[in-house]
């Protein structure tokens, strides 16, 4: 009997040249599923930019980490259409449905992608396609709603206000999400009760890092607080660099920011000689650099999953949030390993406190390195995957990989 | 300013909900105290305004933090070269500029000041005036739903 067959829809290939929490979470749970038996066909584009959706990759099939990742070019795109309306969006104008859909249509679409879509479908168990506001991931959802599981990568924005995806939501055949709060936002949004939902998330190997590897490598002598990821007023990365050179004013006490990642840095002209954009690095310098921070900062209110979070947490180092960021205080929370600031004067007292309590800061690292090697470990994810994909795609024939026993509610 | 709540790391009860409540106290009332009316501070929320927009005491408090930050400094002040190289040189060309613009950018920033203050006078006066319309409007609402309410089972 062949094994069920899943597809995977997302716009990039994380790791051919692109980067995203989305990109790299569809990725990782389609590897996970084929290493436990099921045939993946992970459907993508040609594109590496999520700013101009050019068609960098050559199309074609390849065999990655046993997928077949097929990579499609991206349609013609008109542009202007795109910007005008993505800002009306932005700005909480009103947008007619005839607009919304051509905002879908010139984001990024793949008329090659959907018509081998269309031809496979019935190969297909199911469609998993995300994050919800791409064209692409969006239209596959629409041609084949009984299949799709959305991962949507929900943030409290005005993409998700939009007429298009309460239709999206309330089509596909169940959602799986990256966290509680995700779910909440959904349920507050769009209505969707949580027997067409399950909580998923992805999983994160262990890791061993060496504190003082990064600084001694990078010639750091004061401590350090960390950034990773892309740099852009959306993820707050501005408002972390004014945070910061404001508390080296007033306090008068030397701590350094440290940037992994790519995108250009707005930092106040005092702040530049203390800070250090490591750009790109490699995933054990990424940890090392973690383990070395005081604090892992992720200024973003924007966020489904705070993957990186989880990963500072498992180097041992916690967290600093926004408090208006409810997926990342709830990670906090979860894991009893981070703080989390309303404005200024909050991130000044909590900075202090994290420098003047080495114990705490201790406390609060070991605290998320036992809370994601417990709760994020691969195998209880993939089991999560798979407990989801029975409850809202019933199996149809019977699967070559070893059948999960469901435990307790998911 | 750098003082923190002493807390007792590790004992019965210490979670992060508690450590960051009593922090946040200890903020709330050195805020009360003006410790944070700087101006340093009103330009850091410069991005941060957005998400605040629902905090009534802040609004109260980024005034006050601009009220610190409105006046643009127009003393005279001490011309310095840090370039050795005709370092002299540089400092009497810079005065000399200075001298020879001072009567008209002293009238533009003296100008400039005279707005910034009336504004944030204005911007004060609006949030006061917002306020005690809004107190008034939910002791009016409280007596009518008092007036209203059935008396007794």
């Amino acid at each position: 009997m062949a094994p069920d067959r899943l597809a995977f829809v997302c716009p990039r290939f994380a790791g051919e040249g692109a980067v995203g929490g989305a990109e790299t979470l569809l990725k990782n749970l389609a590897t996970h599923a084929a290493a436990r038996g099921f045939a993946v066909d992970f459907l993508t584009t040609c594109a590496q930019s999520h700013y101009t959706w050019e068609n960098t990759l050559p199309p074609g099939r390849k065999t990655i980490d046993g997928m077949n990742v097929h990579f499609f070019p991206v349609d013609e795109r008109n542009t202007a259409d795109f910007l005008r309306i993505q800002q009306a969006i932005d700005r909480g104008h009103p947008v007619s449905p005839d607009d919304e859909l051509r905002w879908l249509r010139n984001g990024v679409c793949s008329s090659a992608l959907m018509a081998h879509l269309d031809r496979r479908v019935a190969d297909y168990r199911a469609i998993l396609t995300g994050p919800y506001l791409f064209g692409l991931a969006w239209f596959a959802a629409a041609a084949h709603p009984e299949k799709t599981l959305l991962i949507p990568c929900l943030h409290d924005e005005p993409f998700a206000r939009l007429a298009c995806m309460k239709q999206l939501f309330r089509d596909v055949a169940g959602c799986l999400f990256n966290s509680q709060a995700e779910r909440e936002l959904a349920a507050e949004l769009f209505g969707i009760p949580d027997t067409r939902s399950r909580i998923v998330g992805m999983g994160l190997d262990p890791f061993d890092a060496d504190p003082s590897a990064f600084a001694a490598r990078r010639g750091l002598s004061a401590p350090y607080v960390l950034y990773s990821g892309r740099r852009e007023p959306l993820k707050g990365t501005p408002l972390l660099c004014d945070y910061l050179n404001t508390f080296r004013e007033r306090t008068r006490r030397d701590i350094h920011l440290v940037f992994t990642g790519s995108g250009a840095i707005d930092a106040p002209p005092a702040l530049r000689p203390h800070l250090l954009d490591a750009g790109f690095v490699s995933e054990q310098e990424k940890h090392d650099a973690m383990a070395g921070a005081l604090a892992f900062i992720h200024p973003s209110v924007n966020e489904s999953f705070g993957i990186v979070l989880l990963e500072a947490f498992l180097a041992g180092t916690p967290g600093l949030v926004h408090a208006q960021s409810r997926v990342l205080v709830h990670q906090c929370r979860a894991a009893r390993a981070g703080l989390w600031f309303r404005h200024y004067p909050d991130f000044e007292t909590q900075l202090l406190f994290l420098l003047d309590h080495p114990d705490a800061r201790a406390e609060l690292g070991k605290r998320g390195r036992d809370f994601v090697a417990r709760e994020y470990a691969w195998p209880a994810i993939e089991q999560k995957f798979l407990q989801a994909l029975d409850a809202l795609r019933p199996v149809r024939s019977p699967p070559e990989h070893p059948q999960p026993q469901p435990k307790g509610t998911p | 300013m750098t003082d923190t709540p002493a807390l007792s790391i590790g004992a019965p009860g210490f979670d992060v909900d508690r450590l960051v409540a009593d922090l946040q106290a200890t903020v709330d009332r050195k805020m009360a105290d003006g410790l944070y009316a700087d101006a340093r501070v009103a330009r850091a929320e410069r991005t941060n305004l957005v998400h605040l927009r629902a905090s009534d005491d802040f609004i109260a408090f980024y005034l006050t933090c601009l009220r610190e930050a409105v006046f643009v400094d127009i003393s005279d002040y001490e011309i310095h070269e840090r370039r050795r190289f005709l370092g002299p040189l540089l400092v009497a060309f810079k005065k000399t500029v200075w001298k020879l613009l001072k009567f008209y950018t002293y009238r533009l920033w003296s100008q400039q000041n005279q707005v910034n203050g009336l504004v944030v006078t204005a911007l004060e006066g609006m949030e006061d005036q917002t306020a005690s319309k809004l107190a008034a409007l939910e002791q009016r609402i409280a007596e009518l739903e008092a007036q209203t309410r059935p008396h007794g089972p």
